[in-house]
């Protein structure tokens, strides 16, 4: 990923990835001025004292993009920001070519699907995503209807209302209606949420299929796996904060080699102790209430070692357990290193 | 269908698909229980204006608005359903306007049918009382508009909408007209008492608004749909994270 602007935070952020697929090149002088279709310039947001959403910098070209982060990181936010629902701060936003803020034109190239389940209840699924195409002021609103509903797979409860759907049923009627008017951009808010797995190898596919037409799509999860499953390229938020962005096995990798905490149990913490302190992969022990905790500088290197070291020191080991596996911790941890 | 159409459509099956339409059904059907309850005694009085506007303009019409017309866009902003009609290309002006034609539509419907009834039953075929029941229904039916318009901004200008809308009526228009005569150029309910008496002189006691309150609806409807516009077109979604 290259960001719009050569601020050093945009490149540090820049550095975990220089060739992410969707994720724009910076137009430089000598290119032709190509706006992105999600360009995102020092974007902040706050609620009084509590920043939502700090100093954002990003730009976004056709393909598929992970918001990943913990929930309350802001993902919400600037989803809602770039649907034109909420003004930054500060900071620039345009989608596709346009500022998003009070521009309701934008939203002929917007599909959005938020996270909050609220939808008409007494409405059908078809008469919902109708509803959306006559909204879009579609030449023919029932026949966008029956296409979408088709693409999500609700042919066989289109004619019920959406009050007796179940979680993943609504979730699929709000992607119909926002599908409906074919839009170049989609931004999806916890989309899978509710969705069975068959339901959700389903939508992957049909996001892959957009994304190959040409659309750009964002999708906020704070499950690494569904972004490891369908993003080109990720983008890690934690605190408002943009913590990593570009290619997804590049910040995975990030993700693993981090520094690691393990606590150990075995037959005699003190010598086991000396002996991680030989090893390169070692760091620092500390041995308090018959615990001993290691600290590595590399996940995989210590897990290969640790076997061998114990074997060689006579100790037998009866517990290794990493400390600091949350995902709130690897978020923060990348965070750490900006 | 136009756009405007198919927001009012949506909007009308929502309002009338909750408890609280049958519960306005009964709120506006007590104006004509009073008259049955006259009737049923043998009376008529001799001038039903103070009843009409004492009862009708002053509690009913009002109630029935503030549900109406919070519900309308408030509701729906509050849990978020809102959302499905914000982010489509579509001005603000138009969902405003939908949204108080529904609403203005149906508290009319229950008001105006409901104060010709009790008018008929208060004060029989008399023709005084019959030019006040006239007076009244057409001021009740532009009350009905301007109330609706006024809660609606209300709602999505702040969550309390309701709260607002009660305060407005109660305090503002239900105290401080009386206190403060000055204050009855931004009532409703003066509004409405000056129509009723430039088309039936004596329907109420006295206004200092008298015909100029057509004039003074307008232009408030006016200012609604206007400040509502705006205000939606700046809208911020409520509870992000």
């Amino acid at each position: 990923m290259t960001p719009p602007d050569a601020t050093p935070a945009a490149v540090d952020v820049a550095a975990v990835d220089t060739a992410a697929p969707p994720l724009a090149q910076a137009a430089s002088a000598a290119e032709p001025a190509t706006e992105p279709a999600i360009l995102l310039e020092r974007v902040s947001r706050w609620y009084g004292n509590v920043v939502a959403v700090n100093d954002i910098s990003f730009a976004l070209a056709p393909g598929i993009t992970g918001l990943l982060g913990p929930n309350g990181a802001g993902k919400t936010t600037l989803l809602h920001m770039l649907a034109g629902l909420l003004r930054p701060s500060s900071g620039r936003i345009r989608v596709a070519g346009q500022s998003a803020w009070r521009n309701p034109g934008v939203y002929r190239s917007i599909g959005l699907v938020p996270e909050r389940e609220a939808v008409h209840s007494f409405l059908t699924g078809r008469e919902f995503a109708t509803l959306a195409a006559r909204l879009q002021r579609l030449p023919d609103p029932s026949a966008a209807a029956a296409r979408v509903i088709r693409t999500v797979d609700l042919e066989a409860a289109a004619d019920r209302q959406i009050g007796t759907y179940s979680k993943g049923m609504r979730q699929r009627a709000k992607i119909a209606a926002a599908l409906v008017h074919d839009p170049a951009i989609l931004l999806l808010d916890e989309p899978f949420n509710g969705m069975d797995p068959r339901q959700r190898l389903h939508m992957m596919d049909l996001l892959r299929s957009m994304a190959a037409a040409g659309r750009t799509i964002l999708f906020s999860s704070h499950i690494l796996e569904e972004v490891e499953r369908l993003a080109d390229g990720v983008l890690v938020i934690v605190a408002g904060r943009l913590a990593a962005a570009g290619d997804f096995r590049e910040i995975r990798r990030l993700m693993t080699d981090r520094p690691h905490t393990f606590l150990v149990r075995s037959s005699d913490d003190r010598r086991l102790a000396a002996a991680f302190m030989a090893e390169p992969a070692v760091f620092g022990t500390e041995l308090r209430e018959n615990r001993l905790t290691v600290r590595v500088a590399e996940f995989a290197g210590f897990t290969r070692a640790v076997a061998r070291v114990a074997r060689d020191a006579s100790v037998t080991l009866y517990e290794v357990a990493p400390t600091d596996d949350s995902l709130e911790s690897v978020f923060a941890y990348l965070v750490s290193r900006r | 269908m136009t756009i405007f159409a198919t927001i009012a459509s949506v909007t009308m099956r929502a309002l009338l698909g909750r408890r609280r339409t049958l519960l306005m059904v009964l709120l506006a059907g007590t104006p004509v229980l009073l008259g049955l309850l006259v009737r049923a005694n043998d009376a008529e009085l001799d001038n039903i204006g103070p009843t009409i506007d004492g009862f009708v303009v002053r509690i009913v019409l009002p109630v029935v608005a503030l549900v109406f017309g919070t519900a309308a866009i408030g509701s729906e902003l509050d849990d978020g359903t809102a959302i499905h009609i914000l982010t489509k290309p579509i001005g603000r002006s138009t969902i405003v306007a939908a949204k108080i034609a529904v609403a203005g539509t149906l508290t009319a419907a229950l008001v105006v049918p409901s104060t010709v009834v009790a008018g008929f039953l208060l004060g029989g075929f008399d023709s005084d009382n019959v030019g006040v029941t006239f007076a009244f229904a057409l001021g009740n039916l532009v009350g009905s508009f301007l109330y609706v318009a006024i809660f609606l901004v209300l709602s999505v200008v702040t969550s309390r909408g309701l709260i607002i809308g009660l305060a407005y009526s109660l305090i503002w228009e239900g105290l401080l007209s009386g206190l403060l005569p000055g204050t009855q150029i931004f009532s409703v309910r003066e509004y409405i008492g000056g129509i009723a008496q430039a088309l039936a002189p004596g329907a109420v006691a006295d206004s200092i608004i008298g015909g100029g309150g057509f004039l003074y609806a307008a232009f408030a409807l006016v200012i609604a749909v206007v400040l509502g516009s705006v205000r939606l077109a700046t809208y911020e979604v409520r509870g992000a994270d």
